[in-house]
């Protein structure tokens, strides 16, 4: 049986990752999650300068999920560099590097500062970050920005490649993976734009916009008053995302969203993901990426598969 | 730090709305001293999804057993305090920072509020038997409640000051009032854990003393380990800490308790 999983010239070594954000740069799961057994490491999202974060409260609990709005706390793309990517390289796992900006040139300013250094192997856009060029909307609402932007990541990317084949480093392409927010109209009109834009797959899904209000303090919990809902609760809006999206651009899709065993997970690989991320559900449960790739092996074996890519095929 | 399922060895109510949960610990996870805390699942696979953050209020290393003393708030602690012996908790811990020891020569005053009530006790008792060794004087443990009826059926430490509100027993006035008519000739170190404005009173009293303040914080929580900056507490400075990480146990002078 074969786990592996090809995203562009990546291949992760089994289709369970853990996803960007829950799980810092994975030094703080050390000793309760196997990170070496991990198909991939979906980094927090790096942004060109340190970010200290929103105003707190930043959490509320919701019924099977939770809202977070943590604003993208980061040391910044240098300290990243010399202080997270250093044990991140000795990783068996893939190490996918979320990218984050304010403007699109924070996101290359970001690609290109990591194509100079080794030990990563590609790139998640985050598009649902405020675009201050734009008011603050999401990146993500913007077809023509989606497209813009994934072009010109994918051509830093592709600058950075050859250089490091000039200097005999390693040369490997390394994918562009743009995670589609569900904060859209239409999630299929997102993924063709980067499609056309040169992207190398896509996840979906990003949290969904939501408050709670305090009874008590007649004010929403959290500082910002919105954050991001996660959890068990959004799964079916994810399934519904990867199965329109893997069936709309002829792009591998990478499916999260409320997935916390196998079970979650196989609903993703048969709406058509190719692989999957754990995100909320690695705080409740941090055994949860190891059992749901056993699960996912056992499913394979009593169906007789022999690829993970196989999966898909048996949604009828 | 471990994650370990342990068997519940007894919960019983302590007060209205109060209950002490006993467990088995597994001494591989680590020492849960006084300060620190364990996360549970409280509740089914689904929901709640995040797990609750609650500090030690006691270890018994010769039972195996640690203990937390939890208030009934919302759905997860509704939960827990349905648990019988022989059930089975989700444990995730120690996780966080602890106290410090405070310095030699000094009086630990420890103040207590709300659910402050079980780290502060497991410290009181800790410091009782580090001072009877030496180096720092017999700690005071001042415990606050708004009435009578929410005082603790617990064996508190010799000296224990309670304080009520309503002045239905003990002190009539909050623990900061007591801590203001305390007549401390020795130079006191003050530890804290409780509601914010009882923090802030804290803070005011140490600057003007001019003590130490080593105060137990609390924000919401998601992971417990320091990954997701979900738990971020803002200092007098404007910057953040993580208080599952970096805390709970700060100097409680840096907080902004008046947020
Ligand atoms: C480090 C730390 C140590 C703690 N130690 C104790 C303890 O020893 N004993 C104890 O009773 N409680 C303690 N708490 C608080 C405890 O975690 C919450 O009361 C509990 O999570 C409430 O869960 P629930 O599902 O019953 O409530 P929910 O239904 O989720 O909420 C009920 C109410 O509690 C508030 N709340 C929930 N979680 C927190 C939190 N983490 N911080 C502040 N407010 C919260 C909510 O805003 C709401 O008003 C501690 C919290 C932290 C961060
Ligand atoms: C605390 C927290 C922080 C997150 N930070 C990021 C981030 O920095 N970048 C990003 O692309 N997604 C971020 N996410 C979104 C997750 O990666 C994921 O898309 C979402 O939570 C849905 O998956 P889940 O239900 O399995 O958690 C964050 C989610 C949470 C809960
Ligand atoms: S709860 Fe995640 S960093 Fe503290």
């Amino acid at each position: 049986m074969d786990l592996s999983v090809r995203i562009g010239e990546l291949l992760m070594p089994n289709p369970v990752g853990a996803a960007s954000g829950v799980f810092g740069y994975g030094e703080e799961y050390e000793g309760l999650v196997d990170i070496d057994a991990l198909g991939a490491l979906y980094t927090k999202a790096v942004t060109p300068e340190a970010r200290a974060g929103n105003a707190a409260p930043r959490l509320a609990d919701t019924p099977a999920g939770m809202l977070n709005s943590i604003g993208l706390a980061n040391p910044g793309l240098d300290a990243f560099i010399a202080d997270k990517l250093p044990a991140l390289r000795k990783r068996a796992c893939a190490i996918v590097v979320n990218v984050a900006g304010k403007t699109e040139d924070d996101y290359l300013r970001v690609v290109e500062g990591i194509e100079a250094e080794e030990g990563v192997d590609g790139y998640e856009i985050n598009v649902s970050c405020p675009n201050v060029a734009h008011g603050g909307m999401a990146f993500g609402v913007d077809c023509a920005l989606i497209e813009r932007l994934t072009r010109r990541l994918r051509d830093a990317a592709d600058a950075g490649a050859k250089a490091r084949a000039r200097s005999g480093g390693p040369s490997a392409r390394r994918p562009i993976i743009v995670k589609l927010s569900p904060n859209v109209s239409d999630i299929t009109a997102s993924a063709k734009a980067a499609e056309a834009g040169g992207a190398d797959a896509l996840s979906c899904i990003n949290t969904l916009v939501g408050m709670v209000i305090d009874l008590k303090k007649k004010t929403p919990t959290l500082a910002m008053k919105t954050g991001g809902l996660s959890g068990p609760a959004i799964r079916p809006v994810g399934v519904a995302a990867v199965y329109r999206v893997s069936r709309a651009v002829a792009l591998p899709v990478i499916g999260l969203g409320g997935i916390g065993c196998a079970d979650d997970a196989l609903q993703y690989l048969l709406a058509g993901a190719s692989a999957v991320q754990l995100g909320t559900a690695i705080f409740a449960r941090p055994e949860a990426p190891a059992d749901t790739l056993a699960g996912i092996r056992a499913f394979m074996e009593a169906e007789g598969l022999e690829r993970v890519a196989e999966i898909a095929g048996l949604l009828r | 730090m471990k994650r370990f399922d342990a068997p519940v060895t007894s919960l019983r109510p302590i007060a209205r709305d109060y209950f002490e949960l006993r467990f088995a610990w597994k001494a591989e996870a680590g020492l849960p001293l006084p300060g620190a805390f364990l996360t549970v699942r409280a509740g089914g696979q689904y929901d709640p999804i995040v797990r609750r953050p609650f500090a030690f209020s006691c270890y018994a290393p010769d039972r195996g057993e640690a203990a937390f003393i939890f208030q009934k708030r919302g759905r997860g602690t509704a939960w827990l305090s349905g648990l019988r012996a022989g059930d089975s908790i989700d444990v995730l811990g120690p996780l966080g920072k602890g106290f410090s020891p405070p310095p030699p020569g000094s009086r630990p005053l420890l103040i207590g509020g709300g659910i402050g009530l079980g780290p502060m006790l497991y410290l009181a008792h800790q410091l009782a038997k580090e001072a009877a060794r030496g180096s720092f004087e017999a700690p005071v443990l001042a415990l606050g409640f708004r009435t009578e009826a929410q005082l603790p059926k617990l064996e508190l430490p010799a000296g224990t000051v309670l304080c009520t509100d309503d002045g239905s027993a003990g002190f009539h006035g909050s623990v900061a009032e007591w801590l203001w008519s305390f007549d401390s000739s020795v130079p006191p170190a003050l530890f804290a854990c409780g509601p914010a404005p009882m923090m802030a009173a804290i803070d005011r009293y140490a600057a003007a003393r001019n003590a130490p303040y080593q105060a137990a914080t609390e924000q919401w929580m998601a992971c417990g380990v320091g990954a997701c900056a979900g738990c971020a507490i803002r200092l007098k400075d404007g910057s953040y800490k993580r208080v599952c990480a970096d805390g709970p146990v700060f100097d409680g002078s840096l907080i902004a308790w008046e947020d």
